[in-house]
């Protein structure tokens, strides 16, 4: 009980977290002065804007932080079992070894340690992001993923608490993903850099990270529709951007799958730049679902994908029959 | 005078709690002894032994190249199959104010030797199929044709073969193959028995005590932290080896040896504590069999002794296999220098640390249980010599003795099997100090980037 208050707290804490009170702090800071300079309101309108009671603490939000508070419970029962990166690594590390390279690359032994680890930095945090594209663009395209999916696109107002209203299936297979990239990415550094290999860090988080929460990362989770420029909106995905990801309109299906970088989208055509639109509708359509029900949020999918398989598998008999004729 | 009785009390509660940590004092139980013995520890021929080790390991090194040839086999050959003339203790010597008490070996104990009491099964690790005893013979006569015990022409390093191998063959398999487990199995002889006739401990009690001396701890080390028992053996802290402040080092009880040095030398980083572990199980045993005065040990006492030899046997186990793991780390990083820069000097060093994984990898083999798997695995990785300049490597002896070579494997190659062997230490024994551990900087890394278990949805 007592680790799991601790884990709670931690999360606003600890600037690795993306919910850390000072990115909070930040994200409110930016959205009130968007909404002054950008959008002229006043001040005090603004920051009733950015505490607006009607967001924050609609059914759809308190479903939000009850869901964080359950599945923090769930992933401290289920962390031990994760596939941790370390062990990716080392496993890739191994094969790395068994292949004799080691020649081809002796070349690179000289580039400073400071060169290697902006270049870690970048690429760890730039596989990291296409890797969260792919697996979110999949959480889209199959049914399967999407039922798991559904949960966080069926909030129907946002907040920063939303990053966490996510199936704990889900949460697994993001965490595979994590464990995947970062470890693979770890591993071919550590294969040709060795212990020169280092993370370029501001309070102990990737500066890479640390810029994009300190820049706001928590809006994109919130009514606070900042927008970039057009150019940057195909670099780094605007809070604008991702609001459009959840909407209801079927013009904005499958758009911007992107996490910070933009850039994915654009390469592989799913880049959608942000509009002028008040009152976005968000949620799904999904008519016998409810989205503030915290059961239904957890057993609705497992039902929906046992369902699935269950008909996959009536139509392999169904093929089995046809071809046993 | 109030202040004096409490000075008094205070002076007898403490040696009091002291000697509770202390191998030292145990009472006679022996049922009849007549004798004026009040004592019942003894475990002088295991320190006799350890010197001969130590010695046989100097000696190893004092081979001119071929004309002292042999001189120094014949005197090697007397520390190990020991002789009937006093030897004089060549190590551990007086190191400035690192005084010795002991300087020949009758002085500690007479006629022992280290032949006699080798493993006798066959060491698949080494070339030749030989036998405990035939390899350390077989390493003797070549070392003594070395300059300095290392031979270049096959990377080996023989006072660390010898050195390494031997304390596996003879004190880790006395101690857990026979001590602690024959003569403590139903069948042996029982405690209400002396030792032998006209003993004056019982058959266990001694049983206990010599596998005590075999693991080589001093009898107040449990008192100590883990860097004083370490530069006791290093010779570096007088105050903390002369426990009874005699102004000398009695090696019968106040110098640590062999892998109860190698347990301090890991327990001083701070992850592990073996050497207390296994020093307190010895205690704890020895209290045990004590405490039945000199009756037959009844069943509850036979099954908290086996619980303390199980804990003696791992622990003493992880010690060699940390050892092991740390000197693959060794050779790892060698061949990166060598790959980098030769010179002799970095190839000796290799060759060095190779002999010394070489040894603990045997020494993990002569223990109570037959390792199967790990113990092929081991030896095939570990290879029969260092890979060799020009790639070539030692696979076997004819049937001269003298050593067969064959074109080796890739240093790449070599050094990913120092790598797999510390894997292998981490998955079958579960290694903790690891030391030169060299996915160390990798697993910092790790922590460093943080887990991906938030179940965050972006
Ligand atoms: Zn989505
Ligand atoms: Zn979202």
């Amino acid at each position: 009980m007592l680790e799991y208050i601790g884990d709670i707290f931690h999360h606003f804490v600890d600037p690795k977290k993306r919910v850390f009170l000072g990115y909070i702090a930040l994200s409110i800071l930016i959205a009130i002065l968007w909404l002054v300079f950008l959008k002229k309101k006043r001040l005090k309108s603004a920051i009733f804007k950015v505490f607006d009671k009607k967001i924050l603490l609609s059914g759809s939000a308190i479903s939000d932080y009850k869901m964080f508070l359950i599945n923090r419970v769930l992933m401290l029962i289920l962390s031990p079992y994760l596939l941790t990166q370390l062990a990716v690594a080392t496993f890739f590390y191994y094969s790395l070894l068994s292949i004799p390279l080691s020649g081809l690359i002796s070349f690179l032994n000289d580039t400073p340690a400071i060169v290697v680890a902006i270049l870690f930095t970048f690429v760890f945090f730039t596989f990291d992001d296409f890797t969260k594209y792919w697996v979110h663009r999949w959480m889209h395209k199959w049914p399967v993923l999407w039922a798991l999916h559904k949960v966080h696109h069926s909030a129907e107002t946002l907040n920063p608490i939303t990053v966490y209203r996510t199936h704990p299936l889900e949460g697994i297979l993001f965490s595979l993903r994590g464990a995947f990239s970062q470890g693979t990415v770890i591993s071919t550094f550590f294969f040709i850099f060795g212990d020169k290999v280092d993370l370029v860090t501001i309070l102990g988080v990737n500066f890479l990270v640390f810029s994009f929460h300190v820049a706001g990362s928590n809006l994109r989770h919130s009514h606070i529709d900042i927008k970039y420029w057009v150019w940057l909106e195909k670099i780094l995905i605007s809070p604008a951007q991702h609001q459009l990801h959840h909407s209801l309109d079927e013009r904005h299906y499958d758009k911007n799958f992107g996490a910070a970088l933009a850039i994915w989208d654009w390469i592989f055509g799913s880049l959608h730049h942000s509009e002028d639109i008040d009152n976005l509708k968000l949620g799904v359509e999904d008519n016998d679902f409810d989205p503030n029900s915290i059961t239904e949020l957890y057993l609705k999918p497992m039902k929906e994908i046992s369902d699935i398989a269950s008909e996959s598998l009536s139509s392999l008999k169904s093929l089995n029959k046809i071809f046993k004729i | 005078m109030k202040k004096l009785i409490v000075m008094i009390v205070a002076v007898f509660v403490v040696t009091e709690v002291a000697a509770h940590h202390f191998y030292s004092k145990f009472p006679i139980t022996l049922k009849g002894y007549t004798g004026d013995k009040t004592n019942s520890v003894s475990y002088s021929g295991q320190i006799a032994r350890h010197v001969l080790h130590d010695s046989l390991k100097k000696l190893a090194g004092k081979g001119d190249g071929g004309s002292n040839a042999a001189e120094i086999e014949a005197q090697m050959m007397k520390y190990f199959k020991g002789s009937k003339e006093d030897l004089d203790i060549i190590a551990p010597k007086t190191k400035g104010d690192f005084k010795i008490k002991q300087t020949t070996l009758n002085q500690i104990s007479k006629g022992k030797n280290l032949s006699g009491k080798t493993y006798k099964g066959v060491i698949n690790g080494w070339p030749g199929q030989m036998t405990g005893p035939e390899v350390i013979e077989f390493m003797i006569k070549k070392a003594a044709r070395t300059k300095g015990g290392f031979d270049p022409a096959t990377g080996y390093n023989y006072p660390q073969l010898i050195s390494k191998f031997a304390m596996g063959a003879v004190f880790y398999n006395q101690a857990v193959d026979n001590y602690l487990d024959e003569k403590m199995a139903p069948g042996s002889k029982t405690n209400d028995m002396p030792y032998k006739d006209g003993a004056y401990y019982t058959y266990k009690e001694h049983a206990w005590d010599e596998a005590f001396g075999y693991w080589g701890a001093v009898s107040h080390g449990l008192g100590l932290s883990a860097k004083q028992n370490y530069d006791i053996t290093k010779m570096k802290d007088m105050a903390a080896a002369d426990q009874n402040k005699d102004g000398v080092v009695d090696l019968k009880s106040e110098y640590n040896f062999a892998h109860a040095y190698y347990a301090s030398s890991f327990d001083k980083g701070g992850k592990t504590n073996y050497y207390n572990t296994v020093t307190q199980a010895f205690l704890d045993g020895r209290k045990i069999i004590a405490g039945a005065k000199g009756e037959k040990l009844s069943s509850s006492e036979k099954a908290a002794l086996q619980g303390h030899i199980a804990v003696i046997n791992a622990n003493w186990e992880k010690v060699i296999a940390e050892s092991v793991f740390k000197y693959a780390g060794s050779v790892y990083k060698d061949i990166v220098k060598l790959e980098e820069n030769y010179s002799d000097k970095a190839f000796s060093t290799y060759a060095k640390h190779w002999g010394e994984l070489k040894g603990f990898a045997l020494a993990l083999q002569t223990g109570k249980s037959n390792l199967g798997e790990t113990a092929v695995k081991l030896n095939r990785l570990t290879g029969m010599g260092p890979v060799l300049m020009n790639a070539s490597q030692v696979t076997g002896v004819d049937s001269a003795g003298n050593y067969i070579k064959e074109e080796a494997q890739s240093w790449g190659e070599f050094k990913l099997h120092m790598l797999k062997i510390q894997k292998l230490m981490v998955e079958k024994f579960g290694v903790k100090a690891k030391g030169n551990d060299m996915l160390a900087d990798m697993s910092s890394l790790a922590s460093k980037v943080g887990s991906s278990d938030s179940a965050e949805n972006d």
